[in-house]
Parts: C-alpha cells; structure tokens; sequence
C-alpha cells in the first residue's frame, strides 16, 4: 500500500510538481539565506584566513574580533617573541583612514601596516607584481575589500588634481599601479591591487608598511594591534597561545578560535547580521508557511480517496503511513532539489557576482532537517482530518 | 445479513433527524437484494449501518454472524477489509492508479502480497472484459468500463457480501443493464450475497427481492412476482 501511497502522490503530476517546487523553494531559500549569513560572517575573519601561516593572534585583551580592535604597545612583539614555542612573531596595524582621490572625492580605507622586514600580511599581488613594490617609497597597495565601485579614480587628466574643488560626476577608471592618493596630506602611490579576500563589514583596504603607516596615521602611542606568531613544530597553536598569554599578559588566541570569537561578536554586536538573522528568519518561516500548507492541501484534496480507502477496510495506521509516507518522499526529494539548486546558484552568484555565500557542512544539514520537521508537522496536522474522516462520506447519498 | 428493529438518527435536540425507524431486513445468501425508495428515505444510511461505517442508535444487525457494533474500530475496518465490497455511484477509482492497481487495493489492505494480489487483480480484470486495458488509468476509460473496474474491485478479495449503492445511476440505459448483467452473472454467487441501492426502475428486473424504503422504514419486501407493480 505503501507503493500506491507514493504513486497516488506522483501520478497527481500538478500538484506533485506544486508541491515538489514549493518544498524545493523552501528548502533552496532557507540553505541559502543561511549560506548567505555564513558568506557574510566568514568575510567578518578574512583577514584571519588570509595569514594562514600564522596560527596564533595576540592583542590587546579586551579585543574579542577582527572588526574592533585596540592597539597595543610596540614591545608586545619582543615580549611574545620572548615566549618558548614560537617558530615567528610579526607585527600587524590596524587603523582607519580617509583618503582623498585625484577629482576630490575622499573614501575610508582599513589600513593595515604590515611587518617593513617581511611584509607578512600582504596577500600577493594582481598582475604578478612582487610584494617587495610595497618598500618603494610613500608605496600602497590598495583592495577593494568586497566593495564595488570605491576605488575610482577620474581618467581624465584634467579631472585630477590640483583639483581646486572636487569633480565628483567625471568618467572614472578603477585605481592602477601609479595612481596618488593623499592620505592626512601624505601622498600615497599605489603600486599594485591586492587579491585580498572580501570583508565583512564591506571596506576597501590599503596595505602599508608598518614605518609608511607611521608616516600616514597622526601620532598615537601605540602602533601595534596584533602580533601574528606561528607555533615552533610540536606545539600546538592553543598550547602557545596559552603560553603567551601567561607569559606577557596579552590575549591570545589560535586562529581558529580567534575566528570562532569573530562570529561570535558578529552576531551579537553587529546590526547588520542582526537584520540578515531576521531576513533568514522570515525567508524560513515564508518557506515553512508555504510546505505546510501545501502538504496539507494536498493530504486534504485527498480526503475523497482516503475515505474510499477507508470504507474498504484501511485502518488508521495504514492511512497514517500513507500519509507520511507521501509527506516524507516530498519533503526528501524537495530537499534534494532545493539543496542542488542552492550550491549552483550560490556557486555562480560566488564566482560571477562576489556574492558572500559559504555553504557550511551545517547548512544543507539544517535546511533539510528543518523542511523535514515542517513536513512531519504538516502530516500530523493533514492527519487529523483523514484519522476523523466519515467514510460514509463515499456514498452517493452522503 | 439480519437486521431488527434497526433505528439511526442524525443530529441532537431540535435539529434531530431520524433516518432509519425501525429497520427490519434479512439479506440471505446468494441473493441480490434492491433497496429502493425516494431520496432521503434512508437507504444510504441503511447500507451504512449494514457495512459498519456507521454505528445503529438500536436494535440489532447481525451481518455474517457478526455484530459489527460490538467490534472496535480496527476489528471492524479489518472485517470490513475482508467481508464486504464495495461499488459506488461515483467509482471513486483512486485516479492516479491504473486498472490492476485500483483492483489490487483491497488485496493489500488485506494483506495479501503484492505479486499476487496483481495477478489475482489482472483474473479479475479479464473477467469483466477489460483485459486489455489492463494499464490504463481510470480517466481514459468510459463510465462503463469505470464501473466495471469498481465491480471487479469490489469482488477481488472475494468477499461474502458486496454492497452497491447507485451503481447505475452514472451510466447509460444499455450500459447500466449490461453492468447488472456482470453483477448478477459475475459477482452474485451462492455463497455472497449482493445488497443495490438504487432509485433505478429500468433495473428492478435483476433483484432477487426488493426492499421498498420509505421515511426510515421498510414499507414492503417484495419477492420476485411483483416486481411490475413497482416499475
């Protein structure tokens, strides 16, 4: 009976199809609002993730992310070099500048100095420039950091400065190698883009050397906002980051943990994660509204058959696993549509459109349990009105 | 099948209905038993009560040895499973089955395995000339060849009663005499009684007896003889 139960449910080939799209929609919207929330969350750590050579992160002990940061004093990088178990140790800067564009025009920019000895930090190079351009001097190297359309500069000469007031409304090129910023009135020369992952918050970066950052930023005590170290062969990145903390009295953390406390601030400190966590919200609770009650319109236009079955002798246990047989055969196959679809879609929208989208292991797990709970929830209440169904109903006079 | 004293009412208080007042029928072996009178007069509750769909308000209904009242849900679904069949005014084929399959359902609510409630169904089938048609879906057959289907449904599992409510009141004059002809030639049989409910004058000729029903009573019974007066 079974059989029949799944081939009552495909022969009814529109509502199957309508049932088998809503499912696949849902399970397709709620994998990829979430996929969406985790692009955006793993782009909040990109620069933890761009320095995989470095397994350990020291700061100040009151950071808890990558987006809100304090510095720290210069001696820090002595200190934790000091710490037995380290294989390196290299100074990383973070700050905030405004910089202003040959038409006038001025943007924000993360600036993040980089050690002056080993520009560790720097991601490599478009174009297969050599990272060392960044030791030329007043050199930049600037990224759009997952925004679109910031790093414009006006083509025209006579769009550039000495501007005399800005001229916002010009035709516009992006930035390329030997293009001047003015950063606090320091003159920057871009020597190259960096293939620097998107961020979260959305930013464009400029990379300097540390002593170039020095020049560029007003004086402040402290320079310094990580130390990045890698642990020596033998120990493990959580032992050295505990060492370091006992040893200098500095917050440290792996790499992976310091990504983990990354997420953690996002979601409770950043309003935008706020707003994404609610879109997902409504975009599940849409797609849950939509399955239930077409499963449970499609249970319900069966009434008819459920009675004819049930006046020859079907007991409620046999239209009970019929029932959620059906239900779970949809919410299967749904699921399974819903899933392919969203890693294609969100493959393309990664690669054409830089679109944040990060299908974790969770994310089809969590799709498809939930469609599946939306489904049984929607059987039992479509069960209902079969296990109440009059079978008397068959009959002509009825 | 026996019945005394039968009663059913619908409703409670001012809104009560009594439908069956007092039924008193036998069904006897082998018969075919017509159950006729205008709408609203009972009859579909009558078969209700006789197939234990519906529980009687009083008396007694014996069907097969059986007081279906005193049975469970589940015993009662079961023996229905097993006892009765069932044609319908409307054939309520399940549409997204074909013909072997549609016939098969009894066989599997009972029980019986697959393969062989297939070949059993597919007996059945050729027995009602529809042998050819053997993987067609209900939608592409005429209302004949629909309730030709009901009716080897209704006999597959081989029950001992089967119960017809309507049968020919979708079909045309011809094709209704000719599925009283397969129902009286195929299904009736000494050991299964047939009990048709019908407003159908044309097909009075096929009963065995007829039961005239009137405002929830049977008002006479008439054997085989007097069959013209009713027509």
């Amino acid at each position: 009976m079974l059989r029949l139960a799944m081939k009552m449910l495909v022969g009814d080939r529109a509502k199957y199809a309508g049932l088998l799209f809503g499912i696949s929609f849902t399970s397709f919207l709620v994998t990829f609002a979430l996929s969406y929330l985790c692009g955006f969350l793993t782009r909040g750590f990109a620069v933890v993730t761009e320095n995989p050579a470095a397994n350990v992160w020291v700061m100040d002990p009151a950071v808890e992310s990558t987006e809100l940061t304090t510095n720290i004093p210069d001696s820090a990088l002595s200190r934790v070099r000091s710490v037995a178990g380290i294989a390196f140790a290299v100074p990383l800067a973070f700050a905030t500048v405004d910089a202003r564009f040959p038409n006038g025009r001025f943007q924000s920019f993360r600036l993040i100095g980089v050690d002056d000895a080993t520009l560790f930090g720097l991601p490599p190079l478009q174009g297969g420039i050599s990272a060392t351009v960044l030791r030329t001097p007043d050199a930049g190297v600037v990224a759009s950091g997952g925004t679109a359309g910031k790093l414009e500069t006006p083509v025209s000469k006579a769009a550039q400065w000495p501007y005399g007031g800005p001229r916002l409304d010009v035709p516009a090129r992006r930035l390329a190698a030997g293009d001047e910023l003015l950063v606090n009135d320091h003159r920057v020369v871009i020597r190259g883009l960096a293939k620097s992952l998107p961020r979260y918050p959305p930013k464009p970066l400029m990379y300097t050397t540390l002593s170039n950052a020095a020049r560029l930023l007003p004086p402040e005590r402290h320079l310094l906002t990580f130390v990045l170290a890698r642990a020596a062969p033998g120990v493990s990145a959580r032992e050295l980051a505990t060492r370091i903390k006992a040893q200098t009295g500095l917050k440290a953390r792996s790499s992976a943990d310091f990504k983990a406390d990354t997420v953690n601030w996002l979601l409770i400190n950043s309003e935008d994660v706020g707003d994404m966590a609610s879109m997902v919200s409504i975009a599940m609770l849409v797609g849950f509204g939509v399955t239930g009650v077409l499963l449970f319109m499609f249970t319900t236009d069966s009434l008819r058959q459920y009675a004819v079955l049930k006046a020859m002798g079907a007991d409620s246990r046999l239209l009970l696993s019929m029932i959620f047989v059906q239900s779970g055969l949809c919410a299967v196959l749904g699921t399974g549509l819903g899933l392919g679809l969203c890693a294609v879609v969100g493959k393309i929208a990664m690669l054409e459109f830089d679109y944040p989208f990060r299908m974790m292991w969770f994310t089809p797990i969590f799709g498809g349990l939930m469609v599946m709970m939306v489904s049984v929830v929607a059987a039992v209440i479509s069960a209902r009105p079969v296990l109440k169904l009059e079978p008397g109903v068959v009959f002509a006079g009825r | 099948m026996r019945c005394t004293g039968v009663t059913k009412s619908y409703g409670a208080g001012d809104a009560k209905v009594m439908a069956l007042r007092g039924i008193d029928l036998d069904v006897r072996h082998g018969e075919l038993l017509m159950v006729v009178g205008p709408s609203g007069c009972g009859k579909t509750t009558l078969i209700s009560v006789i197939a234990g769909i519906l529980d009687r308000d009083a008396g007694e209904c014996r069907v097969l040895g059986r007081d279906l009242k005193r049975l469970g849900t589940k015993e009662r679904a079961r023996f229905r499973g097993a006892s009765i069949g069932f044609v319908f005014q409307l054939f309520n084929l399940l549409p997204a089955l074909n013909l072997v399959e549609n016939v098969t359902v009894p066989l599997l609510i009972n029980g019986v395995p697959r393969k062989d409630a297939e070949s059993r169904a597919r007996r059945v089938l050729e027995e009602v000339n529809l042998g050819l048609r053997l993987d067609a879906l209900p939608g592409k057959l005429s209302g004949g060849q629909q309730q030709r289907v009901a009716i080897a449904r209704a006999m597959v599992h081989e029950p001992k009663l089967i119960v017809c409510d309507e049968p020919t009141s979708n079909l045309d004059h011809a094709t209704g005499q000719t599925m009283m002809q397969l129902l009286r030639s195929i299904a009736k049989s000494p050991g299964r009684a047939l009990i048709v409910v019908t407003h159908d004058p044309r097909i009075y000729d096929f009963a065995d007896r007829i039961a005239r029903m009137d405002d929830g009573k049977i008002v006479e019974v008439i054997e085989g003889g007097g069959k013209e007066r009713l027509q």
